[in-house]
């Protein structure tokens, strides 16, 4: 297995304050997006360090490519319809895309 | 597909137990099984993910119907048994379980 700490660093795609969008698919392995928060907008907090893509290493073939994980900030409202606080999940960048706001949503 | 442990946001499951329990274990055999994965981990007989993988992969009924640590054991000892270590059923054999 790759050690995320010996891997190479590469430039973050995204910075703290970006408005990110997770990615919507229900795929049928294992995977660190929750149901709760795909499709969902929100904004990068910070970078938390790399670490092998989850849903490649369960498979146990020791070839997971190495990603950086960014915490990332949702509105409750946005998750489920109602609430006034924020969660904040740590995904990989593999989840995520820029949110370019257009006019399809979830809802 | 997403599968039983995703459970995050569903409706109907009951108030959520924020009792203070500060006891890591609640019986001997829930210490033993978190050291044997602990140990197979260290070998690098399974990965983190893989478990997780193998607990998510359970049947929903059988997932629902075991504790926290019961469903630690079971992945456990279905990992040995894909990665070969032991023989299927090997642990249901007399003595196995000792």
């Amino acid at each position: 297995m790759t050690d995320p700490a010996a891997a190479p660093t590469t430039a973050d795609r995204f910075a703290p304050g970006a408005r990110v969008r997770t990615f919507r698919h229900d795929p049928p392995h294992h995977t660190r997006l929750p149901r709760y928060a795909r499709g969902k907008r929100g904004t990068v907090v910070e970078p938390e360090g790399p670490a092998a893509l989850a849903d490649v290493n369960a498979r146990g073939r020791g070839d997971a490519p190495v990603e950086q994980i960014y915490a990332v900030r949702f509105a409750a409202r946005d998750l489920w319809g109602e609430g006034d606080h924020h969660v904040v999940l740590d995904l990989w960048e593999s989840y995520l895309e820029e949110d370019k706001g257009d006019a399809t949503d979830e809802r | 597909m997403a599968r039983i442990n995703d459970v995050g946001g569903t409706q109907g499951f009951g108030a959520v137990d924020t009792t203070d329990d500060t006891e890591p274990f609640h019986a001997d055999w829930e210490a033993r099984v978190f050291g044997i994965w602990n140990a197979l981990r260290a070998q690098g007989v399974f990965n983190l993910d893989e478990f997780r993988d193998t607990i998510e992969s359970m049947p929903p009924t059988e997932y629902l119907a075991t504790s926290y640590y019961e469903r630690w054991y079971l992945a456990v000892v279905a990992l040995l048994e894909r990665k070969g270590v032991i023989a299927p059923g090997e642990l249901d054999e007399p003595g196995g379980a000792r």
